[in-house]
């Protein structure tokens, strides 16, 4: 007899050094690979950062653009009010030159251009004559001339204001509330007269745009002079000067003097959408950084899960490639231990056996084969099937064929070996019914007897032909206690093969039993080779691919 | 593998099997109609007019249903498993028919 696939003893070895190492190898590098998510927010907050730059320096450069569109608007319209104080004054000195300083005439020019703050164009406006010594005040309409009460300051004023060919500007007058006054001098075709006028400052020097002015989204100082100094401001509508933080300013010629017109927007003057740019950007930019980085944290998560998961998997397979292996191992060691160790030896015959099991073997199985000596020239063949797979259908398979060994001490005949067997297994109790041959060969008389309970009939072959050995078939072991088995006996030819098996060297689903029993006829027949070698042919051909059921075959042979 | 079992008033019962009944679903087979045979039938009828594969741990399970009813009948079997119950001599105690 031959074993076949492996048996070992060493199966358990390497059960625990497969757990840790793997994993703990992985799992550092996989949470490293976070970095990339690190990156994705940095990238993200840089881009953004850029991105906020850009567009608050745009709204920077924007502001900027409109503020000094704006203050060199508003610089304009105050250099168009120059004519509107000159021109009464020239006119106004020009009468009094042509009718050589008369006062009624000038009064009556004048007078229009004359009223209380807020109602005409100057408070006071006045005729002086200059000449040697002091100007001399010739006539005044409207309140006093600040100017009069300080006659050494109408002398410089005059002086000055005399050789200049356009408007002179004093500077503020101490009074209340504070006053600017003008002056224009005739050319002197009679006499050198000046039209002096006055106006008011307002209030505190406070002035607010009106509301339906294009400046309201202005504050604005202006002042005297070509600096911001606080002395000489003229009018705002800021309390706190000077003005700082973004601001533009213009100087405006305005007769002998400058103004310096500073303004600063109240609000942007690009719209509140332009000035929040920057910053819907940045939160923007920010919630999308910190969401990619999310997003990208969470694929890697997954990608990482599912490398563990593919990795406990392949694991998991692993374990069951060896714990399969492991079990059909051990279903291959119990089965060559519960099948006879030697097989006897008796003259004139060779014996053989084989025991194969299926590919899906990692269940033993309850097929059996074995050969008993009774004396010294008859054989008792056995082969036997127990329904079912597994630990129950390979104890019953041993009690049987231990029991067999017993009856045959006893020298029992196979008809009350096999009824005696029926007492041993139940189908009620065990759900378990086995097929059992018994051939009894005695190898000098050459004969055979052949006695069957459910089981496949044996084959016989000799002078290159094989015959099945049909004998009447009993009811399997199992079916009912003290079941009634007839023997049949035959004559064998001499230099015989008798070749007896179990159903798995023969069926294959869908196709006949009979088609299977033709095919080992033929397999038989067809062979001219030693006994081993026939039965090693005899399971290589005819076990269907992946027969998934065990099969014994016990043979013997006459030697010539 | 699919099956039905009927039981009618006359107390007869009918399993029928369809498919291929091997050992890795018979025990299922088993235990769906044990209750049914417990309520003592006076025929079990096992119709196997759509059953491709029995193996023999299908068949040790009619012989067990064999010895618990008083009669019983494998009907319409394919000639495969009528040959299988033949070369196994249950083709009376199975009481195989057309």
């Amino acid at each position: 007899m031959t074993e076949t696939g492996p048996v070992s003893g060493a199966i358990p070895e390497q059960a625990s050094e497969t757990e840790g190492e793997p994993r703990g190898g992985s799992r550092p590098r996989d949470s490293s690979r976070y970095w990339v998510a690190a990156a994705v927010l940095v990238v993200g907050l840089l881009v953004t950062g850029v991105l906020v730059w850009i567009s608050a320096s745009t709204y920077t450069n924007t502001e900027n653009r409109l503020l000094r569109l704006r203050v060199s608007d508003a610089g304009a319209l105050i250099a168009e009010r120059l004519p509107v104080v000159q021109t009464p004054l020239a006119s106004a000195a020009a009468l009094a030159d042509a009718t050589d300083g008369d006062v009624g005439k000038f009064e009556s020019f004048i007078a229009p251009s004359v009223g209380p703050p807020g109602r005409g164009q100057f408070v006071s406006v006045s005729l002086w004559r200059l000449g040697v010594g002091q100007p001399r005040l010739l006539a005044v309409v409207g309140v006093t001339p600040a100017l009069a009460a300080s006659p050494a300051r109408a002398a410089s004023f005059f002086a000055s204001a005399a050789h200049s060919r356009q408007l002179s500007v004093t500077g503020l007058m101490p009074s209340k509330p504070p006053r600017l006054g003008y002056a224009f001098t005739s050319p002197g075709l009679t006499g050198r007269y000046v039209a002096y006028a006055e106006s008011a400052l307002p209030a505190n020097r406070q002035s607010r745009f009106q509301s339906t002015s294009s400046f309201t989204d202005l504050d604005y100082a202006l002042y005297l002079g070509p600096t911001q100094n606080g002395a000489n401001l003229l009018v705002t509508n800021v309390k706190k000067l000077p003005i700082t933080g973004r601001h533009a300013s213009v100087s405006i010629a305005f007769g002998d003097r400058t103004f310096t017109f500073v303004v600063t927007p109240r609000r942007p003057l690009a719209g509140s959408f332009a000035e929040r740019l920057p910053w819907i950007v940045a939160v923007v930019g920010l919630l999308l950084s910190l969401g990619a980085a999310a997003f990208t944290a969470r694929l890697i998560a997954r990608r990482n899960e599912a490398q563990e998961l593919a990795g406990s998997l392949e694991q998991i397979a692993d374990e069951n490639r060896r714990l399969y292996a492991e079990q059909r191992s051990i279903a291959q060691t119990l089965q060559q231990a519960l099948l006879p160790e030697a097989l006897p030896k008796i003259r004139g015959v060779e014996t053989g056996a084989r025991y194969e099991t299926g590919v899906k073997g990692v269940e033993i199985g309850g097929d059996w084969y074995d050969l008993i000596a009774l004396d010294d020239h008859r054989l008792l063949l056995v082969v036997g099937d127990v329904s079912g797979r597994g630990l129950r259908a390979a104890s019953t398979m041993a009690s049987l064929r231990f029991a067999i060994h017993a009856y045959a001490a006893q020298d029992d005949p196979p008809e009350a070996i096999l009824s005696k067997l029926s007492n041993l297994v139940n189908v009620n109790t065990s759900g378990q019914l086995a097929t059992v041959l018994c051939a009894v060969v005695d190898v000098e008389a050459h004969r055979l007897t052949v006695t069957s309970a459910g089981h496949l009939p044996p084959l016989l072959v000799s002078d290159g032909s094989g015959t099945f050995v049909r004998s009447a078939v009993g009811v399997p072991i199992g079916v009912r206690a003290g079941a009634r088995y007839t023997s049949t006996s035959v004559e064998m030819p001499k230099a015989a093969t008798l070749i007896a098996f179990t159903d798995g060297l023969v069926e294959r689903r869908g196709e006949s039993i009979d088609a299977g029993l033709e095919r080992l006829q033929r397999a038989a027949s067809s062979n001219h080779v030693t006994l081993d070698e026939l039965l090693g042919r005899l399971i290589e051909d005819l076990r269907s691919e992946g027969g998934d059921d065990d099969t014994a075959i016990a043979a013997l042979r006459w030697l010539d | 593998m699919t099956f039905d079992v009927v039981e009618s008033a006359d107390r007869m019962l009918t399993v029928a099997v369809s498919g291929e009944l091997d050992i890795t679903n018979v025990d299922t087979l088993g235990s769906a109609v044990a209750p049914a045979i417990e309520r003592e039938p006076s025929r079990l009828i096992i119709d196997a007019h759509e059953l491709r594969f029995a193996d023999s741990s299908a068949i040790a399970l009619w012989v067990q249903w064999a010895t618990e009813v008083p009669e019983i009948e494998l009907r319409d079997a394919a000639p495969l498993l009528r040959r299988v119950v033949e070369s196994m001599g249950l083709t009376e105690i199975l009481n195989v028919t057309p």
